[in-house]
């Protein structure tokens, strides 16, 4: 399978002031297309670096990263920008919901800015929340705001959904359905789903394990044995 | 905690500056309209202090002594007192080109002290100081004249005054007695004063001080209560004293030219006496003279008979005797001869007598004429000097304050104006300024929720907590207010004074500090600031540490009204949607924002309005209600228009209308008020003239006997109303009863119109015309024509109105600097406000702009999102502030109150553009600078936890 996400000797140093701060010194790695890839590591490896570059939510300071033959490091602002609009679903640990939108409406804001988007209310009912789609945030559990991010990441119908810490904020049976989703969405939708997450006992669901360690690739592996999310216990 | 609290301010400087801001502006406002009139008068009161204006300005119809001087000089309290002389007269420059009208003054050494701007003082009689304002005119060619000259055609009584006819100019100056730019009236000449000169007293060669200057021993300031009580305290004092000065002057006079008269008629007998005894002296010796002439000739006729008989004889001898006796005869004949010879001599001496008589008698008689003629002349004289004396009429004193004198009258009302309008707007500006800091402070409260939390459980007591965000505000207060204090306060007054300086004598606005002013704006702000943060921290500090440290859920999405109109709902766009619940999501900072934009754009549509009005109301006045060209007042001769005026209203006008105009008592039930009644010789084409129109157009009827129409000023200062009956009272207390069937819009000055035959029928005479309404021909020079007719004697003025309405627009130009002052603040209201609220409203959002902008809005699209709002904000904002500022506008214009003069509150159809789109154009700056702020937002903050 050809790389569909590639890192090649990227390294990312920030400056703050005098003084210089590695976050990334030199990493590559790939992840081929329909994965469902868990990135994982220390606090301070430096996996929120590599997510906010595949984001394009950042920019690297050498090497490259390509999402589908795209060389996310050469794009303009304006070129990044239309690449997490059209190429990049987040799901983030806190939702980040729009407290003044519906749930529905969650996902219509960024349905609508979409070249191809998938119908929001469809994308609701299949995150299971076809009864809540007209309630506030508030009125909302944590796990049905996370499942309502989810659903607002899919309905861009992007080529992939980044994750991070999707369930850190969740307790545990939540958690856990939330990862449920995560895994049918990528089986069901061939969709590639790269998740980042300090919980190592998450790789064991994932199909491809990238480890992190002082802003190097410590291992990335296939896992050759794949656990439903139901028997992962952490 | 210190350390922490300045850093706290380093890092949100934006915030901090805010508060510092609207604090700022608000104080500067506040402190600079406030101070602007007290920092006025206290220069122009040092300008008057140091040239001794007079307390007292004494006139008499007798004029002034020496005596006087000294006696009134003696008197408790006086510092000084002086005589001094005045007259009005009529001189041309150099090259007597051109012609001015001087009010002469003598100069005086203690009061009414002149300030030289340009020269030297005087040092001789026939040197003298022009009016600066006439120094300083461009193009002026009294500029360089050294020389003016008095002109011949000055009446003989006011040339004889001055000791020289031609003064050398030495320098230029300013005088207290001319603080405004009007130099009074006169009757000469044009009608009014060019300017004033100061010449040395010696210059003048009167007798009597035409005035008496005095200054009281005190330094209070002017229009000052305190000021007002000295002088109650001395009137009725120097009331006493004036009026017994001119009485005893008067009663000098009087003996003086009795003792005259005395004199004379006693001389005048001495004369007559001695004259006569001469007369008679002269009568005698001529009757001598004839007596002995007429003897003389009856001895010559003597003589002559006996000459004739002794020849007669001898002839008869001659025949008888023959030749014999021949020669006793010749003897004989000899004798005879020399007789004859004796007598021709004698009748030749006779001759002479008669003719030396005739001409004694010539002498005489002429002598005699003369000298009945000059008795007479001189008893004639005696007579009229009794007359005279007899006519002297009893002197009547006027005893001036300083409010008589128009630039001291005119700078109290004018300066007045910025102190009703300082009573209005500061309030407001103080007002925003509290409820942007409550704003600010409630979200900076709310951002350091968890802070608060960490140092409630660390052990600190909640009054250091609050004592770190009270320093916070606090300090932002001060040197807020302590800035805005400062310029405020400083330029305000000079740049309100720059429009005064047109009419004023130019003077530098020295800095005035009132300790009161500043503790009232510190104490203001503190309270804006420090109250609103106690305020709005009281209830966070009661939480108990741990909830605090918990994170405040989020306000929770709220359907709005709007959504239950499916209607429109369904319509909108769907960002638009979520703009319309964002505004009514937050009700604090939608009231806020309506109020600051609505406060920038009333205050916007208030300053443009006073503009409009201003300036308006002589447009409307002379170009709307009195349409005629000009106005004329005339004598009556015989109570008839004079033939050469009905001539010259024939030549130079198009269309005339005569009409009575005189001064009136409007007598009400608490207060009597003079206006001007106007009684047209018919209404026939008034339009051409005045056009009486009610506030909404319709024409006022027309006032048949006994009723009358009102010019809108006596509706609205005195409450008189269509249908009410008003008591009009003449100086004679003749009394009028007019009903009021009308009240039409005027501006300037109160009216009356009536109908001649009010007067026929209520005070049984015909009114007699003094004036008329002019309309010149189409095409003709109206200065000209106007010149013309004034030109004639029986025409005592002439106004042209074109000029009058200049001259009121330019006087009304001075609040066009305040309208400018007004316009920057609001535009600094609206900036401060919008800023602040916008990025209260970013900080606030900060994660759900990261948000969207990880979700790929496009800059313009994420800009549109958060500023679409803003839009909208000031879209009803600005409507509201309409609504508002024509309120505002209203009670300002309701406080600016002029003599005479009511505006016309309007405003106009492009005020209202400007003040929209001005709000605009704020708002869309604030935009740009919001712009990049949110460009600068760093989307890692979707990442980040809740704090």
């Amino acid at each position: 399978m050809s790389a569909f996400v590639e890192f090649r000797n990227v390294k990312k140093t920030y400056r703050t002031g005098e003084v210089e701060i590695e976050a990334l010194r030199d990493v590559s790695f790939e992840i081929g297309k329909g994965e469902f890839c868990v990135i994982v590591g220390a606090s301070g490896a430096g996996k929120t670096t590599i997510l906010n570059i595949l984001g394009g939510m950042d920019t690297l300071t050498s090497g490259s990263a390509k999402l589908d033959g795209v060389d996310i490091s050469q794009l303009t602002k304006k070129q990044l920008t239309a690449y997490r609009r059209y190429d990049v679903g987040f799901v983030f640990q806190f939702y980040n919901l729009v407290q003044n939108l519906t749930a529905l409406e969650n996902v219509e804001l960024a349905a609508q800015i979409c070249k191809d988007p998938l119908d929001a209310e469809k994308v609701l009912e299949q995150v299971g929340l076809a009864e809540r789609m007209k309630n506030f945030p508030a009125q909302l559990s944590g796990g049905e705001q996370q499942r309502v991010a989810i659903a607002r990441a899919l309905a861009k119908n992007p080529k992939l959904l980044l994750c991070d810490e999707p369930t850190g904020a969740l307790d545990y049976n939540t958690g856990k359905s939330v990862l449920k989703l995560l895994q049918d969405t990528c089986r069901n939708n061939g969709m590639t789903v790269v998740v980042i997450t300090h919980n190592s006992a998450l790789a064991a669901m994932a199909d491809r394990i990238i480890t992190v360690k002082s802003g190097m690739v410590e291992s990335m592996r296939l896992n050759d044995e794949i656990v439903d999310v139901e028997q992962i216990e952490w | 905690m210190k350390l922490s609290a300045l850093r706290e301010i380093k890092s949100s400087l934006g915030r901090y500056m805010a508060i510092l801001a609207i604090i700022a502006l608000g104080v500067g406002f506040f402190s600079g309209v406030r101070i602007t009139t007290p920092t006025m008068v206290y220069n122009m009161n040092g300008f008057l202090q140091e040239g001794q204006l007079y307390d007292y300005r004494l006139l008499s119809t007798i004029g002034w002594e020496k005596s006087d001087v000294e006696d009134l000089a003696s008197q408790p309290d006086v510092r000084a007192c002086e005589g001094a002389y005045s007259a009005d007269i009529l001189c041309t420059d150099r090259d007597g080109k051109n012609e001015y009208v001087f009010k002469a003054h003598s100069l005086t050494e203690n009061v009414n002290k002149i300030k030289l701007t340009s020269g030297r003082m005087p040092e001789s009689p026939d040197e003298c100081l022009l009016d600066a304002k006439m120094g300083g005119m461009k193009n002026s060619d009294m500029e360089g004249s050294s020389v003016i000259r008095i002109k011949d055609s000055n009446e003989q009584e006011t040339i004889g005054m001055f000791r020289y006819r031609k003064y050398k100019v030495v320098g230029y100056c300013y005088s207290p007695l001319y603080i405004n730019f009007e130099r009074g009236t006169t009757s000469i000449g044009t009608g009014s004063v060019s300017g004033f000169m100061y010449v040395m007293p010696e210059a003048f060669r009167s007798k009597a001080y035409s005035e008496i200057y005095v200054r009281f021993d005190e330094d209070e300031t002017i229009y000052s209560e305190g000021y007002k009580d000295y002088m109650d305290a001395h009137e009725d004092l120097w009331e006493r004293i004036t009026r017994e000065h001119a009485d005893a002057r008067y009663e000098r006079l009087v003996s003086d030219a009795e003792e005259k008269i005395a004199d004379g008629t006693r001389k005048l007998e001495d004369n007559r006496s001695e004259g006569e005894k001469k007369l008679s002296d002269a009568e005698q010796e001529l009757a001598e003279a004839r007596k002995t002439l007429d003897e003389t000739s009856q001895q010559l006729a003597a003589a002559k008979e006996q000459i004739d008989s002794g020849r007669a004889e001898l002839e008869k001898m001659k025949q008888q005797l023959g030749e014999a006796a021949a020669a006793q005869l010749a003897e004989q004949e000899a004798v005879l001869d020399a007789s004859e010879e004796e007598y021709e001599k004698g009748l030749a001496e006779y001759q002479k007598g008669e003719d030396d008589y005739a001409s004694g008698l010539e002498t005489y008689n002429s002598n005699k004429q003369n000298f009945d003629s000059r008795i007479a002349d001189a008893e004639r004289e005696i007579a009229d000097a009794r007359d005279a004396v007899a006519s002297l009429k009893k002197p009547e004193t006027f005893l001036m304050g300083r409010g008589t004198n128009i630039g001291v009258a005119c700078f109290e009302n004018d300066s007045d104006i910025v102190a009703q309008v300082a009573k209005v707007f500061p309030i407001f500006f103080i007002l925003v300024a509290a409820l942007v800091c409550m704003t600010t402070m409630s979200r900076m409260v709310e951002e350091q929720r968890t802070q608060i939390g960490v140092f409630k459980a660390l052990g600190y007591s909640n009054g250091s907590i609050m004592g770190r965000l009270m320093f916070y505000s606090g300090s932002a207060a001060v040197i807020g207010a302590a800035a805005g204090y400062a310029v405020g306060t400083m330029l305000f007054p000079r740049v309100i004074w720059m429009t005064y300086q047109l009419m004023y004598v130019d003077l530098e606005m020295k800095y005035m500090f009132d300790v009161k002013l500043a503790v009232i704006s510190g104490a203001v702000s503190l309270l804006c600031s420090v109250g609103t943060t106690w305020a709005s921290c009281r209830y966070e500090l009661s939480e108990t540490a741990a909830s605090l440290m918990r994170p405040k859920a989020p306000k929770a999405g709220k359907r709005v009204l709007l959504e239950r109109i499916p209607f429109i709902w369904k319509r909108l766009r769907f960002l638009v949607k979520v703009s319309v619940r964002n505004i009514f999501r937050y009700k604090k900072r939608f009231f806020m924002m309506i109020l600051g934009i609505s406060g920038c754009t009333a205050l916007l549509l208030t300053g443009f309005g006073i503009k409009d009005s201003v300036a308006g109301f002589a447009d409307v006045q002379y170009g709307e209600v009195f349409v005629t060209d000009a106005d004329m007042i005339f004598d009556p001769e015989d109570g008839k228009l004079p033939e050469s005026v009905e001539k010259l209203l024939a030549e130079h006008t198009a269309e005339h209308k005569l009409l009575r105009e005189c001064s009136w008592d409007l007598v009400t039930k608490d207060k009597t008020k003079s206006i001007t009644l106007e009684v047209p010789e018919n209404y026939d084409g008034m339009d051409s003239f005045v056009r009486m129109n009610t506030a909404d157009g319709e024409p006022v009827p027309v006032p048949k006997s006994g009723e009358a129409v009102v010019s809108r000023s006596l509706e609205e200062r005195y409450g008189v109303h269509t249908g009410d009956t008003i008591t009009l009272r003449d100086d004679k207390l003749n009394e009028l009863h007019l009903k009021v069937i009308g009240v039409f819009r005027n501006h300037v000055y109160n009216y009356v119109f009536t109908c001649p035959e009010t007067f026929t029928e209520q005070l049984g005479t015909a009114p007699e015309f003094n004036g008329a309404f002019m309309n010149f021909a189409e095409g003709t020079d109206e200065f000209k024509e106007a010149a013309a007719i004034a030109g004639d004697k029986a025409v005592k003025n002439v106004t042209v109105y074109s000029e009058l309405k200049e001259r009121m627009r330019k006087t009304m130009s001075s609040l066009d600097y305040v309208v400018l002052l007004v316009i920057v603040s609001a535009a600094g209201l609206a900036f401060i406000v919008i800023y602040n609220l916008t990025n209260i409203n970013i900080t606030e959002r900060l994660r759900e702009i990261a948000t969207i902008k990880v979700l790929g809005f496009f800059r313009s699209e994420t800009s549109a999102y958060v500023l679409r709002e803003n839009i909208a904000l000031t879209a009803i904002g600005t409507l509201v502030g309409l609504g508002l500022g024509i309120l505002l506008h209203r009670f300002v214009m309701g406080q600016i109150v002029v003599d005479m003069v009511s505006f016309s509150v309007r405003i106009l159809p492009l005020s209202y553009v400007y003040s929209v789109v001005l709000t605009f154009v704020f708002n869309f700056l604030v935009d740009l600078v919001m712009e990049n702020k949110l460009e600068r937002i760093n989307m890692a903050e979707s990442l980040k936890t809740i704090d």
